[in-house]
């Protein structure tokens, strides 16, 4: 596999799951050091090889890549994420002449199956093509099969948890999977790791279910070099030591990110009520203080990570005792709490639990079920339409009902499969206003009328609707330790532009403009009528404005939001200029 | 690697509710008996022991104690143990590795509901592992191919010697913690605790205090449950409820 650059192993494993082929491709250690990072290196190799737009996100072609960084694997805190790239299976443009255009998607979850993946030999696994049947993939270092997964076929993913380890034999393999959701196609499934962690957004599950594959388990025993040891070991003491230093350290331990849900309701920055309000005066009930009290039995932590800022729980009494789960965390209890307008904790648990069970993302689906709700209590649909149930704010079991229909797809349940963007577009009249999306993906927890920046961040993400701004690689030297390379603050802000620059040609090729820039009326139109930022408002002229100054400054066109020839070429992305110099 | 443990069954119906009176009135009872034993007690554990070792003068055995409610399963002692136990020389210095958990003598075994359950040699007083081993004592050192080292008193094994049979790994596995790992290449035994010369580093570095380094550790009989017993009561401990 020829020299690879320090840090990687310099070969990707490459499954075609419609020959059951395996493949070990080399890195190129160009790709290497101008795309670092998962994120980087997938839509790198995202646009070599879906050399045309429109191709449909669910058809064999589509890559899906899993990917962690260059640090991965090595024990440092806070830094075992792995990044899924592939085509998007959730956004849509206003317009284009592409029947299947979409963005680029990538979510990441934390946990083990990154530093696994390194500890197998590779530096990323690329999925194509569709198995015949479903199918599970096994690595074990070398050995790598694509095996029979029928009997587990519509498995909920706790059970095939639980199953799949006795499957393996092994509970050293780490592994991932999707649930029924992901199986059924709905464009917002998830892909989960440890049963409860999941790479939620841009429905990457709804991509590993169209290729009929249920899972995949890794197990290895390698690491790559790094290029200078003793400057890593020695970094890695300091980082170690930082953390202990740290005050966060304490605060992420006791409530992890639920500490945010009094917060940001006591900020008016909370996504509340289908993004109607900021302020949820429950939020007391299904915080991070009340959990703890409540619920919460213990903590958990992802690889080498001293935060532990993940809490298992257990409900102990009323009509969902015996539910045990990870959460509530900041963006599971807003979205399916807050937003809905739910104070029980024990049902918001028993929500949460049923989502990573079936294998859908958290925030979608409390998008989608935020908007029937309101749609629902305004009269623009009726009980029959919601195939009889009675979805009113703050209705746990109505929630629950609506779930099982999404994940099966059944009755009303597959049209509110394909988001909110959707449904709305089929509901008609004003009902966009407040369909909560960017692209056609749905918002996260933080409403933005009084949060222009974050509005902002929403609107111009290249994935849809994304409240994850920015790239972290972080920990500069020790990536300079283990790649070689010289990394200061601009070579990591240069390297940062270059991707997402390639992500917008990505996303531009496929038509998306500066009409899809946009976010729902309701963020200009409806000022917050609670709480602390009652009266705010976006301003649509301040919006536009900023966006004018933000395309002037990313060196794009405002009027289409076209990255220049200048731009590209300082960034080295002369071929992607070739490819939308003409659209 | 050759680390192939069967994950129990851990459905609900297998599961029961722990009395926790009757847990601690477990660990009483059990300080009580080992500490009634005596040296009548040790006559019977093996040749070695007794030879120069009356029940007063107990060499000073000390052993790694998870609190498994501090254990967030973070895998950092794994990491660290690699990097102290397998080292690297670079231009005539010795330098921790990068923290492969390969080379690691503690694995973390991660169960569902969650509970994570670092295992490790718990340094058996009895060693039913040299006990099975069936290479004859060096009639000098009185050493077995696996025995116990003189000074820290953890196990370990003369890979010269070494018939790579698998015993003590079997016997581990069956009766103890199963902390024995045969080398997937050569089969002999590996990933044994050594307590890092009285230092232990999965100790030191364990960011959530759940590891400490205790002095103890008798006759292994009386507390070496493998991870799956250990999950399957805490897991009824931590997660069931009462209906």
């Amino acid at each position: 596999m020829g020299n690879p650059i320090p840090g990687y192993h310099g070969v990707l494993l490459e499954v075609d799951l419609s020959k059951g082929k395996v493949n070990q491709l080399p890195v190129s250690p160009e790709d290497a050091s101008k795309f670092v990072g998962g994120r980087g290196l997938g839509i790198k190799i995202l646009w070599d090889r879906l050399k045309k737009p429109g191709i449909d996100a669910l058809s064999p072609e589509n890559p899906l890549m899993f990917l962690p960084g260059p640090l991965s694997g090595f024990p440092i805190p806070s830094v075992s994420r792995t990044c899924i790239v592939t085509k998007s299976a959730l956004t849509s443009p206003v317009k284009s002449r592409y029947r299947s255009a979409s963005t680029i998607s990538y979510s990441n979850v934390g946990g083990f199956f990154g530093p696994e993946i390194k500890f197998a030999g590779y530096d990323g696994i690329i999925v194509t093509g569709k198995a015949t049947s479903p199918a599970y993939l096994y690595i074990d270092d070398d050995k790598v099969e694509v095996r029979d997964a029928r009997r587990f076929w519509g498995m909920r993913t706790n059970d095939f948890d639980i199953a799949f380890t006795e499957e393996l034999g092994d509970r050293k393999f780490e592994t991932c999977y999707i649930g029924p959701a992901g199986e059924n196609l709905v464009r917002y499934a998830a892909i989960l790791h440890t049963s409860a962690r999941a790479a939620g957004r841009g429905g990457v599950g709804c991509v590993m279910g169209s290729k009929n594959l249920k899972a995949i388990a890794v197990k290895g025993t390698k690491m790559p070099e790094v290029a200078e040891h003793k400057r890593f070991v020695d970094l890695l003491e300091e980082v170690r030591s930082s953390f202990k230093d740290w005050p966060g350290t304490d605060r992420w331990r006791r409530y992890g990110t639920a500490g945010a849900i009094i917060d940001r309701s006591d900020r008016g920055i909370q996504s509340v009520k289908n993004f109607r309000e900021g302020t949820f005066s429950e939020a007391h009930k299904i915080g991070g203080i009340a959990a703890e009290q409540n619920i919460w039995v213990r903590d958990l932590a992802c690889y080498c990570c001293p935060l532990a800022c993940k809490k298992v729980g257990v409900v102990r009494g009323g009509p969902y005792a015996g539910v045990y789960h990870d959460g509530p965390e900041y963006e599971t209890g807003t979205m399916m709490g807050a937003n809905l307008l739910i104070g029980d904790l024990s049902g918001l648990m028993k929500e949460i639990a049923e989502l990573d069970d079936y294998g859908l993302d958290q925030i979608s689906t409390g998008n989608v079920i935020g908007f029937l709700m309101e749609a629902y209590e305004k009269g623009y649909i009726d009980r029959k339409f919601l195939d009889g149930i009675d979805l009113k704010w703050g209705d746990v079991e109505a929630t629950l009902a609506l779930i099982e229909k999404i994940t099966h797809r059944e009755g009303l349940g597959d049209l509110a499969s394909r988001g909110v963007k959707a449904l709305a577009s089929e509901i008609g009249r004003d009902s966009h206003e407040f369909a909560i999306h960017c692209k056609g993906q749905e918002l996260a927890a933080h409403n933005v009328h009084a949060n222009p920046p974050r509005a902002f961040c929403y609107a111009t993400s290249n994935r849809g609707a994304c409240h994850l701004s920015g790239d972290s690689l972080g920990h500069l030297n020790l990536l300079g330790a283990i790649t070689g390379q010289t990394w200061d603050f601009p070579s990591y802000i240069n390297t940062g532009e270059r991707i997402f620059n390639l992500e917008k040609c990505f996303n531009y090729r496929e038509g998306f403009r500066r009409r899809d820039d946009a976010l729902p009326d309701r963020f200009f139109e409806e000022p917050l009528t609670l709480g602390p930022a009652k009266g705010a408002a976006l301003k649509r002229d301040e919006f536009e404005k900023t966006l004018d100054n933000y395309y002037s400054e990313r060196g794009w066109d405002p009027k289409t939001t076209r990255p220049s020839k200048e731009k590209l070429t300082s960034l080295g992305l002369d071929f992607a200029w070739k490819e939308i110099r003409r659209l | 690697m050759g680390d192939s443990r069967k994950p129990n069954s851990l459905k609900g119906e297998t599961l029961r509710t722990i009395d926790l009176r009757g847990v601690t009135d477990f660990s009483r009872r059990d300080f009580l008996r080992t500490a009634g034993v005596g040296s009548a007690g040790l006559i019977t554990f093996g040749g070695w022991l007794v030879k120069s070792v009356s029940a007063q003068e107990r060499p000073a055995y000390s052993l790694i104690v998870v609190d498994f409610n501090k254990c967030t399963g973070c895998r950092t002692c794994e990491a660290v143990c690699s990097q102290a136990n397998e080292k690297v020389k670079l231009d005539g210095e010795e330098l921790l590795g990068l923290g492969n958990p390969r080379f690691s003598n503690v694995r973390v075994y991660s169960f569902n509901p969650p509970v994570e359950i670092p295992n490790r040699c718990v340094m058996c007083g009895d060693a039913p592992c040299i006990e099975a081993c069936p290479v004859p004592p060096d009639p000098v050192t009185g050493r077995k191919a696996l025995y116990r080292d003189e000074k820290t008193l953890a196990i370990k094994n003369d890979p010269e010697r070494c018939v790579a049979c698998g015993s003590c790994a079997e016997v581990c596995l069956d009766k103890r913690v199963g902390a024995i790992i045969l080398d997937p290449v050569t089969s002999k035994p590996g990933g044994i605790c050594n307590l890092c010369e009285g230092d232990p580093a999965c100790v030191k570095y364990c960011p959530f205090e759940a590891l400490t380094h205790v002095s103890g550790g008798l006759d292994g009989r009386h507390y070496a449950l493998p991870p799956e017993k250990v999950a399957q009561e805490l897991i009824s401990l931590w997660y069931y409820h009462q209906k």
